[in-house]
């Protein structure tokens, strides 16, 4: 697919925002993206289509003519798009009752045409690994729709997180809120861990040996 | 806050009074300041502190265009006074002029202002406005004043290296990690990891590997980011040729985010297997798919690399695509459309996909999968631009899974590809109802709604997901409020869709008609000023939004230092100093320059036959009763269209009326300005500025525009294209043919054209052209 997942940076906050604003009612001005970026820089991650690696590769791919990059705010860069992004913070709010440290997630989405392919969960279990590991968060909550059956399942069943609590009208437009949270252990966290026995990396032999 | 100094030459009485004053304005008691100034000035009218403070309070409490008279006059009788330095320094603040704000606070610390604290405000207007050299200085004194604190040191070592003094900088940051080594707590741990790990950003940015691969080490116990860690220690090694070494680290990398594609061929890299065979490169790939089975680039890659004539392609593509089509992913087509770069290899994808379509599907029970095939079909004939085809995969999907939204996605952008927007919006419409919460099928029927020019529906549609202020009709003014950049500038070219085609009509009733429809024409001309006056609107609020987006920076030059996050606010003023080149601002600068060089033929046009606008005021009485109609559709249609609350001109129409009675083109150079620079690799920054330079006589900027044209458009040289020759000769041309160019000048610019291009030289006009004609 191309389809890459790494750290946001304060270049894709243009494309998050864009993304959010396709996807979610919960909008927020660019700078409250910048105030992400630049407290907690490495808790929000984006998934994006790569297109470079072909041209870069593919020696039967002629060197493109010269065009300027299309007027899409989806774009980081020509040949990059924004297509899903998680954007996450850590508890600081000093009026906070629990002062244990302990992340939020601001925001998830992921444009239509790329969702059921596992690119929400992946861009979660980053910003989980990169809360609990860089900001030793013990735990991390979140609110969803109560209607939101996507979401309920992302969180509930792939990232067993669990129902706190119901807010009431905690939505502008009257809905309520599940308030879920999850218990961080780094150690399980590990993104490339999966449950089905699989072969793994022991970073001892040489990868190219048996080839 | 300002502090006064004692003043031998003002009564005691109201220097005491002046004294109050300025408290009360610090404590924004702003009307009660203003008495007290205000009896100064009685007294001594040219008193240039009080003239100082009443511009401030003005600002605060009075009408901000009367402000700044008294600021001008204050430094104009005491241009070397800090307080009425430091006064002018806060007013520009407020105002945000912050050129002019570093000015005055510059002048204060250098008059002699006991207050230290100016330093350090001084010092986030010379961020603001990149004066780096002064930065220094002022980080540097203001550390002086207070070096018990960190954020100190590291705004002084990000000044340092902002003029990339990389030992000052890193010297600093040694310094105070020593100072303050014994006296880290728990809360300390964050900023002193992004510190030392901004050390290091520093060291790799001069180039110093080794050093930084040994401090690197000697670190780690204090860096609590390791996926950076490892990021920068990689790196290191790969560039100091320790390939074994770094390949290890990547592979941890794996381990954490086997889906970020970048790591892969710096994977490669340190294996050495870039140009080994691909039977060998495949082989890495499929261990690496076997350690990380939920992952696509270990399936994706070798697709980019095998060549398309070989058997191995075509099996490596049968088994990334079909199990996409069995298991339903939506985004199958997508996933395989950048291989389509090579047109052999989308070849061979269709092969394999028909194939698939013809042979197996037939014998699968799940009818689900017939209906991701058809709807994969559909999106590569559309891309081969095969619209029927397309329609005929995508009609059958629909016929049997007519409740699925991607279908009606696809089934729209088919139709948007045959040109009519109108049915193409119905259709996408039809798809938003079957899915009333989601929005984006919501964005996406908002998109195809101004693409057929239904602005107003448009509108309509996507309030459903705005908030409505109270006694709001639509959803307008949020949607300036949340920054929806891609509404405003589809609306922009939507209106600029609509008054070009009551142009069109206008002058298709003036050609064929011999007595002329009065009331007609008044119409059109009337709905011709609105949408293009729209159009303006629109266009400049992405100009002003990105003026906001500019200065949001301003509150991080100061956070950044106290929360510890230097790396990434670099990161910030590098990204900021390339804004104008991102792709919305571009794109509305590219509809803002038509319109205006359109307004500029225009007032060429206008000296010869007088205009519309006499017509358009011309009522008789019978028509006064449709105008009174007219005004209240008027105001209703205002209602619709306000960009924010008591919009002073809804319909940008003094906006409009200001341009035309202005420079134009001096106006649309002021805003291709910035593109100069962060635009330099934008054939739209070129080819605007070209016409600009050529219009106003600037012929040797326009050789320059030519030239920085070309090299945009042909990196390589080697190609001789259309565009540049027949600028080539028309910027020859109209130099020559301009009487009022200096001769001099003319002949820099032949000179010019000849040695960037030679065959302009030897050859005639018409054989030039017809070389340049790729
Ligand atoms: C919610 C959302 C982010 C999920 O993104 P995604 O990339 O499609 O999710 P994934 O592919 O990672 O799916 C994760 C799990 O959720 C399930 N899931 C996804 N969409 C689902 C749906 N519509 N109904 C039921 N389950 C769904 C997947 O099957 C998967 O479960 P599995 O692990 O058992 O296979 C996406 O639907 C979205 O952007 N929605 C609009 C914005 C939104 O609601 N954001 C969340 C706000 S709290």
């Amino acid at each position: 697919m191309g389809i890459t997942i790494r750290q946001a940076t304060i270049s894709d906050i243009q494309a998050m925002q864009n993304a959010n604003l396709h996807n979610l009612p919960e909008n927020y001005q660019l700078k409250y993206y910048m105030y992400h970026i630049l407290s907690w820089p490495q808790a929000s991650f984006v998934a994006t289509t790569y297109d470079d690696i072909v041209g870069v590769n593919d020696t039967e791919v002629d060197i493109a003519t010269h065009s300027d990059p299309k007027g899409d705010t989806s774009y980081v860069r020509k040949g990059e798009k924004i297509v899903g992004y998680v954007l996450g913070k850590m508890e600081d709010d000093p009026e906070a009752e629990d002062k244990t440290p302990h992340g939020h997630i601001t925001s998830l989405s992921v444009m239509r045409t790329y969702r059921r392919m596992g690119i929400a969960e992946k861009l979660m279990k980053q910003s989980l690994y990169a809360m609990c590991e860089v900001f030793g968060a013990q735990y991390v909550s979140l609110h969803v729709r109560k209607s939101n059956r996507a979401a309920l399942h992302l969180y509930r069943d792939s990232l067993n997180f669990e129902i706190k609590s119901i807010e009431k009208s905690y939505y502008q437009d009257g809905e309520d809120a599940y308030a879920m949270r999850l218990e961080l252990d780094l150690e399980k966290l590990v993104p490339s861990k999966i449950k089905e026995e699989q072969e793994q990396d022991d970073l001892t032999k040489d990868l190219l040996d048996d080839l | 806050m300002v502090t006064k100094k004692a003043s031998p030459i003002f009564a005691s009485k109201e220097d005491s009074n002046f004294r109050e004053a300025l408290k009360l304005y610090d404590a924004k008691q702003y009307k009660k300041a203003l008495k007290l100034v205000e009896g100064n000035l009685k007294k001594h009218s040219h008193h240039a502190e009080s003239l100082a403070l009443k511009g401030c309070i003005t600002f605060h409490i009075g009408a901000k265009q009367d402000a700044e008279p008294y600021i001008l006059k204050a430094v104009e009788k005491e241009p070397t006074n800090y307080l009425v330095n430091h006064l002018a320094g806060l007013y520009y603040r407020s105002v945000e002029d912050y050129h002019k704000a570093a000015k005055w606070l510059k002048a204060a610390n250098d008059n002699g202002s006991p207050n230290k604290p100016i330093l350090r405000d001084l010092s986030f207007m010379q961020s603001q406005i990149r004066d780096y050299k002064n930065l220094k200085e002022s980080r540097q004194l203001y550390l002086e004043h207070q070096p018990g604190y960190r954020a100190n040191w590291t705004g002084l070592a990000v000044a340092q290296h902002l003029n990339k003094e990389y030992h000052a900088a890193v010297s600093t940051l040694d310094k105070i990690e020593n100072i303050i080594k014994e006296h880290l707590t728990d809360a300390d741990m964050y900023e002193q990891s992004e510190c030392v790990l901004y050390k290091h950003q520093i060291l790799s940015e001069a180039g110093d590997y080794e050093r930084a691969l040994k401090a690197l080490e000697n670190d780690k116990d204090s860096i609590k980011d390791m996926l950076s860690y490892m990021e920068y220690k990689a790196k290191y090694l790969l560039l100091l040729g320790q390939k074994k070494e770094a390949s290890l680290i990547y592979r941890e990398l794996l381990k954490r985010n086997p889906d970020n594609i970048s790591y892969y061929p710096l994977l490669e890299t340190a294996l050495d297997t870039t140009s080994k065979p691909e039977e060998l490169r495949l082989k890495l790939y499929e261990k690496l798919g076997r350690y990380y089975p939920r992952s696509d680039p270990p399936k994706f890659i070798p697709l980019t690399f095998l060549s398309s004539e070989g058997d191995l392609f075509a099996k490596k593509a049968r088994d990334y695509i079909i199990p996409q089509l069995l298991r339903g992913v939506p985004a199958t087509f997508v996933n395989v459309k950048p291989l389509y770069l090579n047109p052999k290899k989308s070849q061979v994808i269709e092969e394999i996909v028909l194939d698939f379509y013809q042979h197996d599907l037939p014998k699968l029970e799940n009818p689900t999968v017939a209906v991701w095939t058809e709807y994969f079909l559909a999106q590569h004939y559309l891309y081969k631009n095969d619209l029927d085809s397309a329609d005929k995969h995508i009609d059958l999907a629909l016929e049997h899974t007519p409740t699925l939204v991607e279908l009606y996605i696809v089934k729209a952008r088919i139709i948007k590809h045959r040109g009519d927007y109108v049915k193409a919006s119905e259709v996408m419409d039809e798809g938003r109802k079957l899915d009333l919460q989601d929005r984006f099928i919501n964005s996406k029927t908002t998109k195809y709604l101004l693409r057929a020019n239904k602005v107003n529906e448009a509108i309509d549609c996507i309030s459903l997901f705005t908030k409505l202020d109270e006694d709001a009709i639509n959803g307008c003014k949020d949607l300036h409020t949340m920054q929806v950049s891609w509404v405003l500038v589809e609306s922009a070219e939507a209106y600029t869709r609509l008054y070009h085609e009551y142009q069109a009509k206008l002058n298709e009733l003036r050609n064929c008609e011999a007595e002329e429809n009065e009331e007609l024409t008044q119409e059109l001309l009337e709905n011709i000023e609105t949408y293009r006056g729209l159009a303006l609107k629109r266009f400049t609020s992405i100009v002003k939004l990105y003026k906001i987006f500019y200065n949001d920076q301003y509150d991080f030059h100061s956070y950044c230092m106290r929360r510890g996050t230097p790396r990434d606010y670099i990161d910030t003023l590098r990204w900021e100093d390339k804004i104008h080149s991102t792709p919305i601002y571009t794109r509305a600068l590219k509809g803002l320059s038509e319109l205006y060089f359109e307004l500029y033929s225009e007032s060429l046009n206008d000296n010869e036959e007088s205009s519309q606008e006499v017509k358009i005021k011309k009522t008789n009485k019978k028509q006064k009763k449709a105008k009174a109609q007219m005004n209240k559709k008027k105001t209703e249609f205002i209602a619709r269209v306000e960009s924010e609350k008591e919009d002073a001109d809804p319909l940008g129409a003094k906006l409009l009326h200001d341009l035309q009675n202005s420079d134009v083109i001096e106006a649309l150079f002021e805003l291709f300005k910035s593109l100069i620079e962060e635009g330099k690799d934008l054939e739209l920054t070129w080819k605007v500025l070209f016409k600009v330079y050529l219009i106003q006589g600037k012929y040797v900027l326009a050789l320059q525009a030519v030239k920085n044209l070309n090299k945009v458009l042909n990196p390589y040289g080697e190609k001789k294209l259309r565009e540049i020759g027949s600028r080539v000769v028309e910027l020859a041309t109209t130099s020559k043919n301009d009487d009022k160019a200096n001769a001099a000048i003319v002949k820099v610019v032949e000179k010019g054209l000849h040695s960037a291009f030679p065959e302009f030289e030897q050859l005639s006009t018409d054989e030039f052209l017809e070389l340049y004609n790729q």
